[in-house]
């Protein structure tokens, strides 16, 4: 393991920002710390820099303890919201700085720095200053300043949501593939799940100072651990469960809208009251004809919103309104007022439970 | 729009028409008594009054006498002494009050600037109190058997920097203090996490972003110092005699206009010239680097 955290715990007062976070990151990871604003998950990271002092727990780094260790003797990088350049110095000089803290010669000094900048593209900016340059180059000046120094540990703060949505995008895949190429064990912090599925290979979704799941995005995805992980990652469906039984080797309920389905083979839900069936958009097929699902229903249509690719289909199926997710070509042909069905395979639900 | 607001509207007039009033009254209480002064300097003055006939520059002349040279030389001396324990004071103190929290950052500023709250003369009575030979210091040092003969602490140039480097703390800590204020604590973890040190993040970050702030704050803090009136009145007394006594005691004591302006007229210069010297080498010492643009 790279990174280690065990029982992290950091208080400000009577909050709790970090409350007994453990997770380990394996050499070369992309791991995304994922949550809404005020989760704690920026806090996390603060305290893996040494930013802040953790209350109680140990944070370890390629198996030696930093828990107490001062920042700059951590080996490691940090890459900024605001990208945080040294506005006095130019984009030499800010990625030349933590090679000076670290007193190299200066041959070697320019030979890394013009490296750095050379894989960022930045090589012909050299001497401008951050102030004349756009937020794109900024942000790769800061992650120039942060890869130079060979850290043992890459971190990133939001480091593109101060990008316009295009420049994002890209900036995206470029990180995710310099990330790999030099293999270096990084943490990201975001609010964005498109960029968390789109640049870790694991991601702790956190609550309320806590991680309440840790693994891959289709896991987190089709899996959510419960009604918060289900709703932040995605527009779900969400049936209340009564009356659980065992038909056979199969289990059915009474959901929400009188509806009586078939759950799926696994249910993790831990507690038995307040259980619910989540269903993705896209896991509900909607036709006026035969749909073959194990869970089929009688449904009117509400309303068709064309979206591009996909269409949202709107309908009510007994007292309750459901959201799928159709190809535009299949959303096409259905009316609003129409009678379909509409349905969904047992194992496409997720049962949850709790908070 | 009619009448002010569409003069206001023109970019040419509207910068005119708002610093307009203020340029005037600098101009008429200023900027031309100004000039009076600089042309005074160049009459001879007579027991008549000034001979506006006659041009010289014999009031030049007269401040080449090492008596006048000797005042200007312990103005100059007192003022920069004055300047530079502020320098090395200023961001100890500034940076600890950044650190406290927002209420009692504002109680702390209001004690530094307290000073100026009191008239200038009760000030510097109030500073005699304390350093006169019987006052609260000896007094407090010598029943502690620290001392057994009191300190000499007014009437020479110790008691006039004691005093003043109170009374002007505030001219370097209230832009220093905002300065630092505004400075985004990112800056110092992205320096800590690089390996910076907490002193080398202090002089290669924080100094050099602090730095037009704080020379500002020195700048001001040296002229109020060559322009201190009733301290050095009181605690140097006669026997440290600094430019302004002298230059109050030739304009209004003896009425000789013309050598009061050519005192004035070379304080002035000095001064500009002192915080010229000083404002470049402290730009050259500190900030060996490019600045940003």
């Amino acid at each position: 393991m790279s990174l280690e955290i065990v029982g992290l715990t950091k208080t400000f007062g009577a909050t709790r920002a970090v409350d007994g976070v453990s997770l380990s990151v394996p050499r070369g990871e992309f791991f995304t710390l994922l949550g809404p604003s005020g989760c704690g998950k920026t806090t996390l990271l603060r305290l893996v820099a040494g930013i802040y002092p953790a209350n109680t727990g140990a944070v370890r780094l390629n198996g030696r303890d930093i828990t107490h260790t001062p920042m700059h003797r951590r080996n490691l990088a940090m890459v900024f919201q605001n990208y945080a350049l040294f506005p006095h110095l130019n984009a030499f000089d800010n990625v030349a700085f933590g090679l000076r803290s670290r007193r190299l010669p200066r041959n070697e000094i320019n030979a890394r720095v013009k490296d750095a900048l050379a894989l960022v593209k930045l090589d012909a900016l050299a001497d401008r200053f951050p102030a004349q340059l756009s937020g794109g180059q900024q942000q790769r000046v800061a992650l120039a300043r942060a890869l130079v120094v060979r850290p043992d540990l890459l971190l990133f703060d939001e480091p593109l949501s101060n990008l316009d949505a295009r420049l994002r995008d890209e900036m995206r895949f470029e990180i995710r593939e310099l990330q790999r190429r030099i293999g270096i064990t990084t943490v990201l912090v975001t609010h964005d799940i498109a960029e968390a599925f789109t640049m870790s290979d694991r991601m702790a979704v956190m609550q309320a100072g806590k991680v309440v799941q840790i693994g891959r995005a289709n896991e987190i995805y089709r899996a959510p651990a419960n009604r918060f992980v289900a709703n932040f990652v995605g527009p779900i469906n969400e049936l209340a469960l009564s009356r659980i039984e065992m038909v056979g080797s199969r289990r059915r309920a009474l959901a929400a809208g009188d509806l009586s389905v078939w759950l799926p083979d696994h249910i993790n839900a831990s507690g038995r009251d307040d259980i619910s069936l989540v269903l993705r958009p896209e896991a509900l097929r909607v036709a006026t004809g035969e749909i073959g699902t194990d869970n089929c229903y009688q449904a009117e249509v509400e309303d068709v919103v064309y979206l591009g690719g996909n269409s949202e289909c709107r309908v009510r199926v007994g007292g309750i309104r459901l959201s799928a997710l159709l190809p535009s070509a299949a959303a096409a042909r259905l009316r609003r007022g129409e009678q379909v069905s509409v349905g969904w395979n047992a194992n496409d639900g997720v049962v949850i439970g709790g908070e | 729009m009619t009448g002010l607001s569409s003069v206001a509207n023109n970019r040419a007039i509207a910068p005119w028409l708002f610093s307009g009033p203020l340029l005037l009254v600098m101009g008429v209480g200023f900027i031309w008594p100004l000039v009076q002064v600089l042309a005074n300097s160049f009459h001879p003055n007579t027991p008549q009054g000034i001979d506006f006939t006659q041009w010289t520059i014999d009031n030049y002349a007269r401040l080449v006498d090492p008596f006048y040279g000797e005042i200007l030389v312990r103005t100059l001396r007192i003022s920069f002494l004055v300047t530079a324990i502020t320098a090395a004071l200023a961001y100890p103190v500034a940076l600890f009050i950044t650190r406290l929290p927002p209420r009692a950052q504002s109680l702390v500023i209001l004690a530094y600037i307290s000073p100026w709250l009191v008239n200038t003369v009760v000030k510097a009575l109030g500073w005699t109190l304390l350093l006169r030979t019987n006052g609260v210091v000896n007094t407090v040092l010598r029943q502690f058997d620290v001392i057994t003969v009191p300190l000499k602490l007014m009437i020479n140039e110790i008691g006039v920097i004691i005093a003043l480097v109170p009374g002007h703390f505030m001219f370097v800590l209230l832009p220093l203090w905002a300065a630092l204020s505004g400075l985004d604590p990112a800056l110092s973890w992205a320096a800590g996490t690089l390996g910076a040190r907490p002193s080398a993040v202090f002089w290669r970050v924080v100094v050099p972003l602090t730095l037009p702030a704080f020379i500002a704050g020195l700048v001001i803090n040296f002229i109020m110092n060559m322009t201190a009136f009733a301290i050095p009145m009181f605690l140097g007394g006669t026997r440290t005699m600094v430019a302004s006594m002298l230059a109050y005691q030739v304009n209004l004591i003896s009425l000789d206009w013309p050598l009061g302006g050519a005192l004035a007229l070379a304080l002035l210069a000095s001064t500009l010239a002192f915080v010229w010297v000083g404002q470049r080498a402290a730009l050259l010492m500190i900030a060996g680097h490019r600045l940003p643009p």
